[in-house]
């Protein structure tokens, strides 16, 4: 019973997530085209594009090795496996001990295998976009893993059953604390999560691996028709997987504590405020970003990371921790 | 074992890439990320203009010669009628020069709004491209009321212009001049002067020292941005330009530093735009009054260049530097004996090859966008030709046929043959 | 330095033609024709080198005269004030020897030019440090010279266009 639940659970989640990610692309086309005063595609263009993509044909090219045909689909299974364990308004599907761990794991995983499938596709825009993706992706990954674990351990200190869990987000959140370090804390680990959201999703200053006019679509240049559907589809998984984990650690409140409603409608209730919230942050982080800057050199987006967010991030998990250990006040 | 292993890899950029507006290939030897060795291979756009230039007349040649780029189209139809004035002495009335420069300002203005936007894509900074080509749309509508066309106005005729500026075009150019002035070049100026991005991508990039400048002899504001002061305006004192109060710009002006790098090169341009404005504000007030052609039909001129001999060579500053077209006269025929020319794209290709050395792949793309790349200007000689053997050549008649039959399957009803047309003084036949 | 100074000092040293042409514009300007052997030429550019550091090299226009190649070099000196020397040096080589001495030593800038003359008119260029084709795709053959007037142009079974704009007939055949 259980087990038949989770699976109906999760196939429920894939499609709601993959259907919403779609609107959130041509939304978000739509509003930079008015940023730039043009008139944008229509609302459901992604669709199309989609559709479209599934139907023409896959051209695999001579020098490339059988794990080019695979990637595609290891990578829409990595990330039908994140949505499982992703914080949606409630807590995730596959609630465990670990599962942050797991989480951070699967968005590693992810990018890999896009690197895994450059690099077997022969071509040498996409070996140059691979190594693009590797580098930004060692990068990202320490400040948000600090940030992370600081807020988990802070309020793992209120109480809670599995301190390791994305379940702990939804049962207190950070501001409730109210001291003065963990304001300030947390605000700059806000800024230091938006700056990593905007990396994820490679918008903006960190448009870097897929550079359309320096090395050809990067990682995707060898790639066409049904495998290039499912790249993109996992990568609108993932985009709205990354959002969720900044909404539920800095703006998890729901709405059914309010209307009072329990049982299948609060969930479905909080699901669907989540997912406003979610189009929010990934207005600012996303849309915002795309419309207003350029894109920077490899080499001074890693220094970015290294120097400075690198250092925000620790400045602000040294606030929290000064807050647990109750040195001051 | 302290030896460093060197993996030099070898990538194409082009013929087809997209960061190239046109097709051309650069072969570039790698090493990790630092470019080696650039070399360049063309010929991707060849059109066989100068045999087509050696079967026809001269007036027959202007609009052929205007055809050979979309952007700067005026520029070379101003210079092939400069090299024809001179070698068979003709005298130009003052009017005509004046509308010369005006129409040659204006797309100077064009050209360079289009560049910025080009500059702006290759970083990634999409929200540039779309302003810039926004605001691009009011000197093309003027343009398009002055010489009834986009691009390829044929504004010039041996002995001066075809069609005169009336009051309502003075009026529409001052207005749009003051609509630049207050609104749009503002904006530039705090993208490419002030904004963080731009700064942090364009700074010391595809940087040209000034040596190898002067070395591979670049041309417009590829030269200028290295600290070279010149400029074919000011150092040939053309037609009426010394009036009209003309200086080479460089980037001292603006920003006090002169590295050669890309944000130099755009520097310079925008300071070519504030000039561009200034100089047509100042040709209106000191128009005057005269007729606009010095042979009133084009047999007479054909006449008179049936006599001629000699040799003729004329300059001008398109907006990518400096064009050279070189006219000899074959006595007694209305063709030429040869005609030849050379665009600015040319040697500052070189230039850029020469000075990529060194720099990392990131930077190809917009070392190249800022020379402003108008290749098909440069692959302009040799022959029409058919590859013997392998493909299938196409003739006009085959294209036309095709074309017509996809047309019959949208509308059944269409009564076409495929005959091209033709005309007396019509446009080029490939 | 005007015109007249720098004819006198090329005239002490070379044994050259040199006449002037000018334009009947408002500011009129002069440009100087230099016609001058090949054996000499070398040593001409390297003094127009020394003459002027920052001299710019424009174009090389190569054309078939009929019995002998001639080939058409535009520099352009630069002086403080005054008006830059716009210099145009012809030198002429002779079908059946159709050597040049090259530049690429002197002006580097003009071996992509050399190189188009090359592939396109058969003047070779001793010295030149990259003889590769520059416009030509790889497969057209040896021996043919587009630019020619004589048996080694373009041969008329390698055209294939629609017709002449005045003779073209009802089918547009050729």
């Amino acid at each position: 019973m259980n087990v038949l639940c989770t699976t109906v659970g999760l196939i429920a989640i894939y499609l709601y997530v993959s259907f919403v990610s779609l609107v959130w692309d041509g939304l978000d086309r739509r509003l930079v085209a008015r940023m730039q005063r043009r008139v944008g595609p229509p609302l459901l263009q992604p669709f199309y594009d989609f559709l479209k993509l599934v139907s023409k044909e896959s051209i695999i090219p001579r020098d490339s090795n059988k794990m080019f045909e695979a990637s595609p689909i290891l990578a829409l299974a990595a990330s039908i496996t994140l949505l499982a364990y992703t914080p949606i308004g409630f807590g995730p599907i596959l609630a465990t001990k670990g599962d942050v761990l797991v989480f951070i794991y699967l968005l590693a995983l992810i990018a890999f295998i896009r690197v895994i499938g450059a690099v077997s596709s022969g071509s040498p825009y996409a070996q140059i976009g691979a190594q693009r993706e590797v580098i930004m992706l060692a990068s990202r990954e320490a400040p948000m893993m600090l940030g992370l674990f600081a807020i988990l351990w802070r309020l793992a200190k209120l109480g809670v059953e599995r301190p390791f869990s994305l379940e702990t987000l939804y049962q207190h959140n950070i501001w409730e604390i109210g001291t003065p370090l963990t304001v300030v804390g947390s605000l700059v680990l806000l800024i230091v999560f938006v700056f990593w959201l905007a990396s994820e999703i490679e918008v903006g200053y960190f448009n870097i691996p897929e550079a359309e006019t320096e090395v050809a679509e990067g990682p995707m240049a060898e790639y066409s028709g049904r495998h290039l559907a499912l790249f993109k589809l996992s990568n609108s998984l993932k985009e709205y997987a990354s959002a969720s984990l900044v909404v539920a650690m800095f703006f998890p409140w729901g709405l059914s504590q309010y209307l009072g409603i329990s049982g299948i409608e609060a969930m479905l209730v909080d699901l669907v405020f989540h997912t406003i919230k979610v189009f929010m942050i990934l207005f600012v982080s996303m849309s915002l970003f795309r419309a207003i800057t350029g894109r920077l050199r490899v080499t001074q987006a890693v220094n970015l990371f290294w120097s400075r967010i690198l250092s925000a991030s620790i400045i602000g998990a040294i606030l929290l921790v000064i807050d647990i250990l109750g040195v001051i006040g | 074992m302290n030896s460093r292993i060197e993996y030099w890899v070898k990538i194409p950029i082009g013929p087809i890439h997209p960061a190239l507006e046109e097709p051309e290939k650069f072969i570039i030897t790698l090493d990790g990320e630092r470019i080696i060795h650039v070399d360049i291979k063309l010929g991707y756009n060849l059109r066989g203009l100068e045999w087509i230039a050696m079967r026809r007349n001269y007036i027959q040649l202007l609009y052929l010669v205007e055809r050979i780029c979309g952007i700067c189209s005026f520029s070379h139809n101003h210079t092939y009628t400069r090299a024809v004035e001179e070698m068979a002495g003709i005298e130009v009335p003052e009017r005509a020069e004046y509308i010369r420069a005006i129409i040659g300002e204006l797309e100077r203005i064009h050209s360079h709004l289009l560049n910025l936007g080009v500059v702006g894509h290759a970083i990634g900074y999409d929200t540039v491209l779309h302003l810039s080509w926004l605001a691009r749309e009011r000197v093309m509508d003027i343009l398009e009321a002055i010489g009834g066309n986009r691009v390829n106005y044929a504004m010039n005729t041996i002995g001066g212009v075809r069609r005169d500026i009336e009051e309502k075009h003075k009026r529409m150019i001052l207005d749009m001049i003051r609509y630049y002035r207050e609104e749009v070049m503002p904006k530039v100026e705090e993208i490419f002067l002030y904004d963080p991005t731009v700064e942090a991508r364009l700074r010391d990039a595809g940087v040209i020292p000034k040596r190898i400048a002067l070395e591979y002899s670049a041309q417009g504001p590829t030269a200028r941005g290295s600290g070279i002061k010149k400029d074919v305006r000011y150092n040939e004192q053309l037609g009426v330009y010394p009036e009209l109060g003309i200086r080479p710009i460089t980037p001292k002006e603006f920003t006090g530093v002169i590295k050669g790098d890309v944000f130099d090169r755009m520097v310079v341009r925008v300071g070519e735009l504030w000039q561009s404005m200034e100089i047509i504000e100042k040709a209106f007030d000191q128009m005057p009054e005269d007729k606009i052609k010095t042979f009133s039909k084009d047999n007479v001129a054909l006449a008179k260049l049936k006599k001629a001999e000699g040799a003729g060579i004329g300059r001008y500053e398109a907006p990518r530097g400096e064009t050279i077209h070189y006219v000899r006269a074959n006595p007694g025929t209305d063709g030429p004996a040869k005609w030849k020319a050379r665009e600015p794209t040319f040697p500052n290709l070189f230039a850029v090859a020469r000075a990529l050395v060194g720099e990392q792949l990131a930077d190809v793309p917009v070392a190249i966008a800022s020379i402003d790349p108008c290749l098909s200007c440069t692959d302009r000689v040799a022959i029409i030709d058919s590859k013997t053997g392998k493909k299938k050549v196409l003739t006009e008649k085959d294209l036309l046929k095709a074309s017509i039959e996809k047309t019959k399957e949208i509308n059944p009803n269409i009564k076409a043959k495929p005959e091209p047309v033709g005309g007396i003084c019509g446009g080029v036949r490939l | 330095m005007t015109p007249e100074e720098l004819i006198k000092r090329i005239k002490e040293r070379f044994e050259v033609e040199i006449y002037t042409s000018q334009t009947k514009t408002l500011h009129p300007r002069e440009r100087i024709w230099i016609e001058v052997s090949r054996n000499d030429f070398k040593e001409l550019m390297k003094y127009f080198q020394e003459i002027d550091p920052h001299a710019q090299f424009s174009i090389i226009i190569g054309e078939d005269r009929g019995d002998h190649l001639s080939a058409t070099y535009h520099l352009e000196l630069f002086c403080e004030n005054s008006p830059s020397l716009s210099v145009a040096v012809i030198t002429s080589c002779p079908k059946e020897d159709p050597k040049i001495p090259s530049l690429g030593d002197v002006f580097p800038s003009s071996v992509p030019y050399e190189r188009e003359n090359q592939e396109f008119l058969g003047i070779i260029f001793e010295g030149i440090p990259d003889p590769r084709r520059l416009f030509l795709p790889d497969d057209f053959p040896e021996g043919i010279y587009p630019l020619r007037l004589d048996e080694k142009g373009i041969t008329p079974e390698m055209v294939k266009n629609a017709g002449h704009p005045y003779k073209i007939k009802k089918e547009g055949s050729k």
